[in-house]
């Protein structure tokens, strides 16, 4: 039976949906303004849109898993972001619980 | 002004107003970082259309500051959509039976002109379903935008679930059934039991139901479009309501919001048997006393043609009179004949109300005493 595209789409952004939370903190342990983020996870390949990046990265600040300030670079202010202390125990454990569920898939699977 | 700030201009009308320029400046720096970066692969400054392109790419500017709303970003979310399909559903359901109802009594009230009535029925039906939808979701974006979970939602119990039967008609018979608890009721032709008893609080969520599209249409929110009028011979005639209405006004609303109140906590504690059945008691007076007032006031409504000529709908008790009721409909088709078979209409139900009150209060006061 051939594969539906559509419904497979659907299901694989459904998969990925819950995993950029853990990139996106995982790739602020080194500090990020958005544009260079925004790259960093797609040269691992996990592409991103900035519509969604964005306002993400405000709503991790605004739970205390993020730090941010405006700095002066490249002639223009960007804002940086870097894992809060917070944020640092909150991506060890979603670390450890993706590391449970990823053994458990393997089994499974 | 140039094109970023054009599109910026845009995304910032609809954010917070604290957060705009911050939210803005980091968006500017996003949307520069992409043009050098287009640049710098091209070689050249970029043309108004490739900007333009990358804006495309980022969102549209409703989209992109929907993003950050605190928010929920919908009007039904997943959590409440299947209580707001349920109330859409049944209330849709009881309007369509109002309606028929209506149409019917149109019918026969010695219309010639079947056409017109049953499409006045469809549009009644479409405006208040149409309003009735609009209300339904209006409560449930006031549900989401401040978080309400009424304990309904969160702490049910199973004994409460057979309102939810209610969106089928063919359960409605097996609901009003359980009423009477002598009797066995009808199961569902779907239950996965046939010893299983409906909900008693059926019949209550119906009751709370009509009475409350019946209180919206009484203080004016709800419309039933071709309700006041009645055809005559091909004609429009226009219904008058008589002035006992205005007088019973607020009685008849109060009547009807206390009984909503009585129906509201017979739902949630269908098992209430004497609470409900000492509320009931003075409700069905008071109902008696509506029903005796309305009949002593002797006449309820005038017809009135396209000519203006004018033909009341009144009468009294005497018109208690079977044989009026054998001949009903055979008088002439005009408009003091159409008066005339609405007079005895009107008193033959308001006899059957008070009959039925009376009872109500005799049952229900068997329901107190009975050991």
């Amino acid at each position: 039976m051939s594969l539906d595209p559509d419904l497979f789409e659907s299901m694989r952004l459904e998969l990925r949906r819950g995993s950029l939370v853990l990139a996106v903190l995982a790739c602020l342990r080194t500090e990020r303004y958005g544009y260079t983020l925004r790259q960093a996870l797609a040269a691992d390949g996990l592409e991103m849109e900035e519509s969604t990046l964005y306002p993400l990265l405000r709503r991790l600040e605004s739970q205390g898993l993020l730090d941010s300030e405006w700095r002066e670079e490249e002639k223009r202010k960007k804002r940086f972001y870097v894992l809060s202390p917070g944020g640092v125990s909150m991506l060890a454990a979603l670390t450890d619980e993706w590391r449970g569920i990823n053994a458990s898939l393997d089994k499974i699977l | 002004m140039d094109m970023i700030d054009r599109y910026l201009n845009a995304v910032a009308a609809q954010l917070p107003q604290d957060e705009r320029a911050d939210i803005v400046a980091e968006l500017r720096d996003l949307i520069l970082s992409r043009f050098e970066a287009k640049e710098e692969e091209l070689g050249r400054p970029l043309t108004e259309d490739e900007q333009e392109e990358i804006l495309r790419e980022i969102g549209h500017p409703l989209v992109v500051s929907a993003r950050y709303r605190k928010g929920p970003d919908h009007l039904v979310g997943p959590e409440l959509f299947p209580y707001w399909l349920f109330g859409v559903k049944a209330g849709l359901l009881v309007l369509l039976t109002v309606q028929a109802i209506g149409l019917f009594i149109h019918l026969i009230s010695g219309t010639d002109d079947a056409g017109q009535a049953i499409s006045r029925a469809f549009h009644g039906f479409f405006s208040s379903g149409l309003t009735l939808i609009g209300a339904a979701t209006v409560a449930a974006a006031i549900f989401e935008h401040y978080d309400i979970r009424p304990k309904w939602m969160t702490q049910w119990r199973v004994q409460d679930l057979g309102a939810f039967g209610l969106s089928d008609p063919a359960t409605w018979g097996a609901s009003v059934g359980a009423a009477n608890a002598t009797k066995t009721p009808a199961a569902p032709s779907w239950s996965l039991s046939p010893r299983v008893r409906p909900w008693p609080g059926g019949e209550y969520a119906f009751s709370f139901i009509a009475l409350g599209m019946f209180s919206l249409w009484w203080v004016g929110l709800l419309h039933f479009p071709g309700l006041m009028h009645v055809e005559l011979l091909g004609a429009d005639a226009t219904v008058t309501p008589a002035p006992i209405w205005s007088t019973l006004f607020a009685p008849i609303l109060i009547y009807a919001l206390v009984q909503m109140a009585v129906d509201l906590n017979s739902l949630f504690r269908p098992h209430a048997v004497r609470l409900r059945a000492l509320a009931q008691i003075p409700l069905a007076i008071g109902g008696l006393w509506l029903t005796w007032a309305i009949l002593e006031a002797g006449h309820w409504f005038t017809l009135t043609d396209r000519n203006g000529e004018t033909a009341r709908v009144a009468g009294d008790w005497v018109m208690l009179d079977a044989e009026l009721l054998r001949t009903l409909g055979d008088g002439p088709r005009d408009l003091a004949g159409v008066a005339d078979t609405l007079s005895v209409v009107m008193v033959w139900v308001l006899a059957f109300t008070a009959i039925s009150l009376a009872f109500r209060i005799f049952a229900n006061l068997w329901r107190l005493v009975r050991p």
